[in-house]
C-alpha cells in the first residue's frame, strides 16, 4: 500500500508540472463584464416581472377569500340545526341500495293438499 | 493576501474599480488552480470567469475580508465542481476504463522516459484525466486541492467548513479509491 501511495504521490507530482501556467487572454475583462452586465440583466428583469405577478396573484388570494367567506354564511348546512341537515342527507334519493321484498323468501313450497287443507 | 483588506471592503460596497482590481489581482492565481483542478486549458478562462461573476453577487455576503482567499476558493471549487458534473454528463457515454494505451502510459510517468517534454506533458495529463474520471468530482477536487495545488489542512478546513479530522479521512479514503480505480483497470487484462 506504501507502493501504490508513493507512487499516488509522484503521479500527482509530475501531473502539477504538466499543468500549465495559464494566461489570461486580453478578452478576459471584457467578457467577464459583459456576464456580470447579462445576469444582472437577467436579474432585473425577473424582479421587474415578479413584483406585479406578486400583486396580482395576492389580489387573487384576497378575492377568493372573499368570496369563500361570503358563500360560507348562504350554506343550508350552516343556516339550520344539526338534526335538519342530517334529515336532508338522508333523503330518498340516497338510498343506494334495495333489494326486492318477496312474501316467501326461502322459496319453499308446501304440498298441494296440505295447502288446500289450510284453505279450507 | 493579495489585497489590501480596504479594497475588498469598497468592492463589497458596489465599487466596480476596487472589483476590477481585485480581480486583476487574483485572475491569475484562479486560472491556475482551475487548470489544475478541471484539466481541460480550453475551458479554464470560462470556469474562472463563472468564479468572478459568482463572487460579484455574493461579495455582500462575505462576513469580513479577512475571509476572502478561502471564500475565493470556495467558489472556485463549487464552479470547478459545476463544471466537472456538466462535463461528465455529456461525456459519460464517451467514458470507458483506463484504456491498454492510458496504463501503459502509468509506467511512463512513473519511469520519465526520455521524451518530448510538452508530449511527455501531455501524456500525463491524459492520465491523470482518464484516472480522475473513475473517481468522484468531489474526491478529485480534494485531492487536486491538497496533492496538486499543495493547500494545507488548515486552508482546506476553512474552504470545505470541516474539521481536520473529517478531512483526513476524506483524503485516505479518496486516494485509496484513485489507487483501486488504477489497479482495477490494470487487473481488467491490460497488464
Amino acid at each position: 500500500m506504501t507502493d501504490g501511495n508513493n507512487q499516488l504521490d509522484g503521479w500527482f507530482e509530475r501531473y502539477r508540472a504538466a499543468c500549465p501556467d495559464v494566461d489570461p487572454t486580453p478578452n478576459f475583462m471584457p467578457e467577464l463584464w459583459a456576464k456580470i452586465e447579462s445576469r444582472r440583466s437577467f436579474a432585473f428583469t425577473f424582479e421587474r416581472l415578479a413584483k406585479p405577478l406578486m400583486t396580482v396573484l395576492g389580489a387573487i388570494c384576497a378575492l377568493l377569500l372573499v368570496l369563500n367567506l361570503a358563500g360560507v354564511g348562504q350554506t343550508p348546512l350552516a343556516a339550520g340545526s344539526y338534526a335538519d341537515a342530517l334529515a336532508a342527507d338522508s333523503s330518498a334519493e340516497r338510498t343506494y341500495y334495495t333489494e326486492a321484498i318477496r312474501d316467501n323468501p326461502t322459496g319453499f313450497q308446501a304440498p298441494a293438499e296440505l295447502r288446500h287443507a289450510h284453505s279450507r | 493576501m493579495l489585497i489590501e483588506q480596504e479594497l475588498i471592503e469598497r468592492a463589497r460596497t458596489g465599487d466596480a474599480g476596487a472589483f476590477n482590481q481585485v480581480v486583476l489581482a487574483y485572475r491569475k492565481r484562479i486560472l491556475g488552480t482551475i487548470s489544475r483542478l478541471i484539466g481541460r486549458p480550453e475551458d479554464v478562462e470560462d470556469v474562472a470567469q463563472e468564479v468572478f461573476v459568482r463572487l460579484y453577487y455574493s461579495l455582500d455576503q462575505l462576513r469580513t475580508a479577512e475571509v476572502f482567499e478561502p471564500w475565493l476558493y470556495r467558489l472556485t471549487v463549487n464552479a470547478s465542481y459545476d463544471y466537472l458534473r456538466r462535463i461528465k454528463r455529456r461525456s459519460e457515454s464517451r467514458m470507458a476504463d483506463l484504456s491498454e494505451h492510458q496504463v501503459m502510459m502509468a509506467d511512463s510517468v512513473a519511469g520519465g522516459r526520455q521524451e518530448d517534454d510538452e508530449k511527455q506533458k501531455g501524456k500525463v495529463r491524459e492520465f491523470m484525466e482518464a484516472l480522475f474520471r473513475h473517481v468522484s468530482e468531489e474526491d478529485r477536487l480534494l485531492l487536486t486541492l491538497k496533492e496538486v495545488e499543495g493547500l494545507s489542512l488548515k486552508e482546506l478546513e476553512s474552504i470545505y467548513g470541516a474539521k481536520e479530522n473529517a478531512l483526513k479521512v476524506r483524503l485516505f479514503r479518496a486516494r485509496q479509491r484513485v489507487l483501486k480505480a488504477y489497479a482495477t483497470a490494470k487487473e481488467a487484462g491490460t497488464l
